[in-house]
């Protein structure tokens, strides 16, 4: 980064700075990111950027190609479904519901995670072994599996596998943040602080929680990837968003019926799911790369 | 188990049977999956022009009243020996005693097994019309009615008159578990069962006694496939020989392709919208009206038949003669419907269920999407629809029960005359045997069907379902949609398969004149 | 070592307690009928609805009813479906080896692939197979793994037609359950064209082992590859290398085992990912496994099958992680407990 020096001082970029600094250096990880944004600017603006009323059926529209065949129009970028609906505002609103709510449950878990994981951790007496035990066990059952459980409990719908979701990632913030809080809990500075008069609180604020960011982002795009596969998956085995909402995984397992003459229906929501995924697994991994490369110099 | 690819079938059904005996139920899924496989009647329809032909009667007599009838069994006829029953004696006049009593008299020990409830017998009333079936030697049965019935004999040989085993049942009452009368299926038909589950197969073999000499494949495997896009993979992959209800738009792929088969043929039938007019406020005949004005039919028959199917204005289909040309139906107009909607009081942002029935049939191939389409329509008058949909038998007892409020469903005649339209779908007798979806009972209109039945005399009969058709109208308890094309798609190398336009499936001229082999 | 053994025979005891326990509420918090909940029958009169309650004990208190439902469990009386009146026990038996072989071939493909891949790409990193391997390591692990299986049917099935789309075996062929597992028990059956059948199973095994497989794949890759890395940087193995060992006596001598011994464990959780994994694809496969089994009882609400159906799943990936855990302490008693993998 090139500046004007006026005093002759030795730039140090902050280590968020750097970690970008490092992370700008990958190229995939940069289009990674400029796809994510893509996304993010998909989820906020649906509404404004599609050309059509996702859910306005026109009949004497069924089934149209996709603009790119021979007997495509202009008019719909992907063609029609089977009941005239347009594909591309589908698809539009579609990546809105499930990377909007997969934002949502990775933000959510992550506040209760961390909070749970705080709080087991700096008031070390409460916790038993067993817990901590059965929570580790938990942790390694794949959230799909539980959120499939609690769906069955809970009924379907998007709100109810939104929230067995959160509930299946919370484990893994909350065994991590109590890790690390209790590895730092034994360091010196958080000694000093106690000397200091500090309390409990004022402790994990101030102190563990800003050396705590970076693990949490790492952690959280994971969680963000499982989400939005787990959203979709869900969608997909009519489990989680139903009809009126439309979301990828339901666009999916609608275009089933029409596999046969219409084999880009089934197409191009899975990909919009493998893109965002990518996009965010890319993130993720080159996020962690440049978190290492600033340690190991 | 003999494998051999050359003699065997796979059939991709599209759904479970509701029973293995079509006596406890009417939808043509248990029909396809029994009637013409396990079982024989006394009397058979001849596919090709609709006689009646001998069937496990070998001849019969009318009395001069037409009060009497008198069948002569056929011998020697041999029920299946299977892994669960093996027969002590032949087929005889005891067995056809047993199987007509067991609806006929609620008296019967079996009467109440498997439910008490005979929907199609029941919705035509024919428990009240037989005096009684007498045995006047092993070989020889007697049955007397109360009035003269010219379609007794035809009901005789629809898909539902099905011949049990009395020897079969009285050992299953004796051991305590008569249920497997219905599970364990035991006729006298070509095929015997093996054995079914739920969602995946029922598997057949032939049956090598049957009384016609055996032809068609050795072994029948139904391979229940509940998504139309599946059963046509598997159509083309060759995992499936045969298919029921190819999806409306893949049939011109169908055609295109040279190593499949199209079978269509016009189908006596209707796909409606029933309101359930027991519950408010649907029992107002101004909301259903109001209902039907506010969907536009056309639409719905291009989007969801894909122009494979004619509008229907009534119940008949021009096929019949009790079609009529000039009768009235709603057209759309959304504007009047919620006119209508106001004046009976119903409430803006009123919320109703539309059930849609999970399987395909001819009369509605796809009823979810159908729901879509017409839930669209009701938004614009101001009424937020849910579509509800279950698994198909739990689906039409469901039905039965009522709690529907209105549901997207059709009719498959039996045999050709309109009151096999008329009378179960909307009398009032045929409400608790399940065949009536929509709960209307009008004394008006069951005096009229009953009026249309005592004569022979054509032109009288149509002036009288004319006027029932009327009374259709004015009262709206459904809105008819569709009179569609049936159809049924093989692999090229399948010949033999008809459409059975008098019931179930039959395979017993199926053949296959080269497959490709299994190993390559 | 023994206070190890009886602690985790402790936790496994108390995990298989506590889900035994959630299974035995779960009829109280679905809706609808709680007899129906948990026989699987309605009752059609008073009296069999009397009759009923007294068999479940529901006339008596809670705990009773735990342990009349715990003696249940453990006589395999598992009570019927609601849908099809069919005994749970019975169709458990049928479906649930069904997943589990499909599990096993998808664990053997992701192994001997995925593990020695991991090594190459490790050992030679940031060179370009390293970097195909990681490239496709990252995308294998973002597909959507129904709609992977969706276009290898699209694909192998309809547009190639070398492969079939749904079940185990062609229908026509009537194998009995011996083992559960179809390629064992056409083994063991006596039927006539054995070796069809054999073929004919393989075909069908197929498109389903390898869209599960892939993704485990990548995952392994990624464990072993970062694994390997760490490993080849540490002062041993500079030590070696200043020693003059050659690079290859250096991996089989010290980066093998040091690098496959820590991440045994985390490969062996991953089989639980592949059981969800497998759940969904059984679906779309028409596999009659478990997943299948269960996806369909949830449509159906059917209460009784939802509840077994879970605890059984829930049981086997409990226990197998318990006892992973458990065996990976015994190997490293060093070891910190739930250590979690590093991508």
């Amino acid at each position: 980064m090139q500046r004007f020096n006026l005093y002759q001082e030795e730039y140090y970029p902050s280590p968020l700075m750097h970690v970008w600094l490092e992370f700008k250096r990958s190229h995939i990880a940069l289009v990674g990111f400029i796809l994510l944004l893509i996304f993010c600017g998909i989820a906020l603006l649906a509404p404004l950027i599609s050309p059509f009323d996702p859910n306005l059926q026109n009949t004497n529209a069924i089934l149209l190609p996709p603009s790119w065949e021979p007997n495509g129009t202009i008019n719909h970028l992907f063609g029609t479904d089977s009941l005239g609906r347009d594909v591309f505002s589908r698809l539009l609103f579609a990546c809105r519901t499930t990377f909007g709510s997969s934002i949502i449950i990775v933000f959510v878990s992550v506040i209760i995670g961390v909070g749970l994981g705080a709080l087991a951790g700096v008031l070390s007496g409460v916790r038993s072994s067993i817990v901590n035990h059965l929570l580790d066990s938990i942790m390694s059952i794949p959230t799909l599996l539980i959120a499939i459980v609690i769906v069955a409990i809970l009924g379907t719908g998007l709100f109810n596998s939104m929230m067995a979701i959160t509930l299946a990632l919370i484990p893994q913030f909350v065994h991590q943040t109590r890790t690390f809080v209790k590895k730092q809990l034994q360091k010196d500075y958080v000694l000093l602080d106690k000397l200091d008069g500090a309390g409990p609180t004022r402790i994990f604020f101030r102190s563990i929680l800003p050396g705590m960011v970076e693990l949490i982002v790492i952690q959280a795009t994971l969680a963000l990837s499982i989400a939005i596969i787990d959203v979709s998956a869900l969608g997909f085995l009519s489990l989680g968003a139903q009809d009126p909402n439309i979301e990828l995984g339901v666009v999916l397992s609608q275009s089933l019926d029409v596999a046969y003459v219409a084999p880009w229906l089934v197409f191009i929501p899975g990909l919009c799911i493998f893109l965002m995924v990518l996009s965010v697994n890319i993130v993720g991994e080159g996020f962690r790369s440049a978190l290492r490369n600033r340690l190991s110099r | 188990m003999v494998y051999d690819s050359i003699d065997a079938l796979t059939y991709c059904s599209e759904s479970n049977p509701g029973s293995f005996n079509p006596q406890l139920d009417t939808s043509s899924t248990t029909a396809d999956a029994t009637a013409h496989q396990v079982y024989d009647r006394l009397l058979e329809f001849n596919p090709e022009n609709g006689r009646i032909i001998p069937g496990l009667a070998s001849s019969w007599l009318v009395s001069a009243d037409g009060l009497t009838y008198t069948f002569q069994l056929r011998r020697g006829v041999k029920f299946h020996t299977t892994h669960y029953f093996t027969p002590n004696r032949n087929f005889n006049a005891d067995d056809v005693i047993f199987s007509i009593d067991r609806w006929r008299s609620d008296k019967h020990p079996y009467h109440e097994i498997g439910g008490g409830v005979y929907p199609y017998f029941d919705s035509l009333g024919l428990y009240q019309k037989i005096k009684h079936v007498k045995r006047i030697n092993g070989y020889r049965v007697e049955i007397a009615l109360f009035a003269p019935d010219s379609s007794f004999l035809a009901n005789l040989a629809t898909d539902f008159a099905v011949i049990l085993s009395a020897e079969y049942a009285n050992l299953l009452m004796k051991d305590g578990r008569p249920s497997w009368l219905d599970k364990f299926p035991i006729g006298t038909g070509p095929y015997k069962f093996v054995n079914y589950r739920q969602n995946q197969f029922i598997r057949f073999i032939q049956n090598e006694e049957h009384f016609l000499p055996p032809s068609g494949p050795k072994q029948i495997v139904f391979d229940i496939t509940l998504r139309s896009s599946l059963r046509m993979a598997k159509l083309i992959t060759g995992e499936c020989d045969a298919i029921a209800f190819p999806s409306q738009s893949d049939l011109s792929v169908i055609e295109e392709r040279s190593d499949l088969k199209l079978l269509e043929k016009p189908g006596l039938n209707v796909g409606y919208w029933g309101f359930n007019t027991s519950k408010p406020p649907f029992d107002n005949p101004n909301v259903r009206q109001a209902l039907a004005l506010a969907v536009d039919k056309t639409s719905l028959i291009d989007a969801v038949y894909l122009g494979q199917a004619v509008r229907a204005k009534g119940l008949v289909p021009s096929a019949s003669w009790a079609y009529e040309s000039s009768g009235r139906e709603l057209g759309y107009n959304p504007v009047r419907a919620k006119e209508l909607l106001e004046q009976a009081g119903v409430p803006n942002n009123f919320s109703m269920d539309i059930w849609a029935m999970p399987v395909q049939r001819a009369y509605n191939p796809n009823a979810m999407k159908m729901a879509q389409l017409i839930k669209r329509y009701l938004a614009d008058i101001g009424i937020e629809a849910n579509i509800v949909t279950q698994d198909w038998n739990i689906f039409r007892q469901s039905l039965r029960s009522g709690i529907h409020d209105t549901v997207l469903i059709g009719w498959n005649a039996d045999n050709g005359d309109p009151d096999n339209f008329y009378r179960p779908l909307l009398s009032c007798e045929a409400i608790p045997s399940g065949t009536n979806r929509t709960m209307w009972c009008n004394p008006e209109y069951d005096a009229l069907v009953d009026q249309a039945l005592l004569t022979d005399v054509v032109e009288t009969r149509r002036q009288i379902y004319h006027q029932a058709n009327s009374l259709i109208f004015n009262e709206t308890p459904l809105m008819p949609i569709a009179h569609a094309f049936q159809y049924q798609a093989t692999r090229a190398e399948i010949s033999g398969l008809r459409i059975n336009p008098y019931g179930g499936i039959r395979f017993e001229n199926v053949s296959r004149t080269a497959k490709e082999n299994l190993n390559d | 070592m023994i206070r190890l053994c009886i602690r985790y025979l402790n936790l496994i005891v108390l995990t298989i307690l506590a889900l035994i326990g959630l299974s035995f509420l779960l009829p109280f918090l679905f809706p609808g009928d709680l007899l129906t909940n948990i026989s699987g029958i309605t009752p059609d009169s008073n009296q069999q609805r009397e009759a009923l309650e007294r068999a479940f004990k529901l006339d008596k208190s809670l705990f009773s009813q735990f342990i009349h439902y715990l003696e249940n469990l453990f006589a395999g009386n598992w009570g019927v479906s609601n849908r099809t009146q069919l005994d749970l026990f019975d169709e458990i038996a049928l479906t649930f080896p069904a997943t589990i072989e499909l599990v096993v071939y998808a664990s053997v493909v992701s192994v001997t692939i995925g593990i020695p891949l991991g090594f190459i790409s490790g050992l030679k990193h940031h060179n370009p197979f390293d970097f195909s391997v990681v490239t496709f390591s990252i995308v294998a692990y973002s597909f959507p793994v129904f709609w992977l299986a969706l276009i290898f049917i699209t694909v192998f099935s309809l547009q190639l037609e070398w492969l079939p789309t749904s079940g185990r075996i062609d229908l026509l062929f009537e194998v009995p359950s011996v083992t559960g597992f179809i390629l064992v028990d056409i083994w063991l059956s006596d039927i006539p064209n054995k070796g069809y059948a054999f073929k004919d199973a393989l075909q069908h095994l197929i498109l389903p082992t390898i869209s599960v497989a892939i993704v485990t794949t990548a995952l392994f890759v990624r464990f072993v590859r970062r694994s390997i890395m760490d490993v080849m940087e540490k002062e041993y193995i500079i030590a070696a290398k200043s020693r003059g060992f050659t690079q290859r006596q250096i991996f089989f001598k010290h980066g093998l085992k040091n690098a496959i011994i820590p991440i045994l464990p985390i490969l062996a959780l991953q089989v639980s990912t592949l059981i969800t994994n497998v759940m969904i694809v059984e679906t779309i496969f028409s596999w009659p496994g478990i997943g299948k089994w269960l996806i369909e009882a949830i449509y159906q609400r059917d209460y009784p099958a939802i509840r077994m159906g879970m605890l059984i799943v829930s049981l086997f990936v409990m226990i197998l992680t318990i006892s992973t855990e458990f065996l990976t302490r015994a190997i490293d008693p060093a070891r910190e407990r739930g250590v979690n993998a590093t991508l």
